[in-house]
């Protein structure tokens, strides 16, 4: 096997350097995701979205204040490397359309288009023109609705519905069934739980991966406990035992 | 009876159908279309005295039944996943590298002292692998989870081969596994080149190696 040793000139542009790092052709600006950026070559600047002069920008292209600090602009002329856990890296391009994806795997977006969040938690959504990168753990399979998938196996999905949940218990009818659920013989499947996709469109999916300890969606959620009142407050401390417990034993 | 499909290195996809389950292990289904139904099971139809040995070897890995008419996919943690096809012979593997099998392969526990002598013993005690290993004996697929994917390397009775425990998969074929020590007064003071057991698989057969030496 041999290997290239590349420089600002032979980088490729806007492609693939190998299956787990990406080259951006960096000429004005593009959203990152922080931490995500490996090297680059020219002159870069990168800013935090608050940063003064960027108020146009994110105005017009990210609507996600809760994602806004886990995001930077890279800003000039220059060779942007890309990379993400050693996961392999892809680039989409979008022609008016619109693709959402899991948030931790969302690596950069060109301005042209817009980052909004989804309804789903956790999943960001693209709409516009123009270019992004992606991350997915092993090569991202595509398939058509009507499937149903794994939430921790769900990369994202473009342009059919958006996906439902589906819960499938069918193991604990009947006699046996019935023991499993009064006496917790057998435990659970572990695949209760799915999105459900119908309609037109392109599902995408990759070899589940351990959550990544998103924080964005940690603040979703406790932003609304608040609601829940005692009762409320008191199941879901059942709920998250119980969670914890199944997730020890995977 | 069409067979599994990989996908990509880390996915596998499989028709399941009547006469066409498969068991698998808990929560690696990615995604699968069609009615399918997954229910836990502790006896992967193998009978209570089964489980209750299995258990009892340390070889137990929560597994559930998976049913139904479609098509379902799986992946467990980005492993790289390998489909290992069984031709009426017995595959020895360990129980956490088994992603999944068609039900009609016979699931077992075996002793590994039945076959490595009580040197058998000694390797799963070393190895961290326990003294029990999981056998698969009929026709049918089955696929197996691996740090890096797996190379499948020939054993002959003039080519015995030496693996490292922690990189050892699962082998198949009449083969005579033994635990062989290169320890030497380095390894003592702490300056061995840390390869100090190997297996050593003798006869004619083939063993599954991954790509590395972590466990699942």
């Amino acid at each position: 096997m041999t290997s290239t040793t590349f420089n600002a000139a032979t980088l490729p542009a806007n492609d693939n350097v190998n299956p787990y790092a990406f080259s951006v052709d960096l000429n004005g600006q593009w959203f990152t995701q922080k931490g995500k950026m490996i090297a680059y070559y020219g002159q870069i600047r990168f800013q935090a979205l608050s940063a003064g002069p960027l108020d146009m920008l994110v105005a017009e292209s990210f609507h996600s204040p809760l994602y806004a600090h886990d995001w930077i602009v890279a800003e000039g002329q220059g060779k942007l490397l890309l990379a993400d856990r050693g996961f392999d890296i892809n680039s989409y391009d979008l022609d008016k359309g619109n693709l959402t994806i899991r948030a931790a795997n969302l690596l950069a977006f060109e301005p042209g288009l817009e980052l909004k969040q989804s309804i789903i938690p956790g999943f960001l959504t693209l709409i516009g023109t123009g270019r992004f990168v992606a991350a997915s753990n092993g090569p991202v399979h595509f398939v058509e609705p009507p499937i149903r998938v794994d939430p921790q196996a769900l990369l994202g999905w473009a342009d059919c519905p958006s996906p439902c949940h589906h819960y499938d218990h069918g193991y604990v009818r009947g006699v046996l069934g019935a023991a499993r659920m009064m006496f917790g013989v057998g435990g659970t499947s572990g695949e209760e739980h799915q999105f459900d996709f119908t309609g037109e469109g392109t599902v995408l999916i990759q070899s589940s991966e351990h959550v990544t300890s998103s924080d964005a969606m940690l603040r979703e959620l406790e932003g609304q406990i608040g609601m829940l009142g005692v009762p409320g407050l008191r199941q879901l401390h059942g709920t998250i035992a119980q969670r914890l417990a199944a997730e020890q034993q995977h | 009876m069409p067979g599994y499909t990989s996908i990509n290195a880390k996915m596998v996809q499989v028709p399941i159908g009547h006469g066409q389950d498969v068991y698998s292990r808990r929560g690696s289904m990615l995604a699968y279309v069609g009615n399918v139904d997954f229910a836990p099971t502790v006896t992967d139809g193998q009978g209570i005295g089964g489980a209750i040995g299995r258990r009892m070897a340390g070889e137990s890995v929560p597994m559930m039944h998976v049913t139904g008419q479609g098509t379902a996919m799986f992946g467990h943690a980005g492993l790289y996943v390998h489909v290992i096809e069984l031709t009426g012979d017995t595959l020895y593997i360990e129980a956490d590298r088994l992603l999944l099998y068609d039900a009609t392969l016979q699931k077992g526990t075996m002793f590994l002292g039945e076959q490595g002598g009580a040197r058998g013993v000694i390797r799963g005690a070393v190895s961290g692998q326990g003294l029990f290993t999981t056998t698969l004996v009929g026709r049918g697929s089955c696929a197996v989870i691996s740090h890096g994917g797996v190379i499948e390397l020939p054993i002959t009775p003039q080519r015995p081969i030496h693996v490292d425990p922690q990189a050892y998969v699962a082998h198949r074929g009449q083969v005579d596994n033994t635990l062989t020590t290169a320890m030497g007064l380095r390894d003592m003071i702490g300056r061995g080149s840390g390869e100090g057991f190997q297996l050593r698989l003798t006869g004619t057969g083939t063993v599954y190696v991954q790509a590395s030496e972590r466990k699942v």
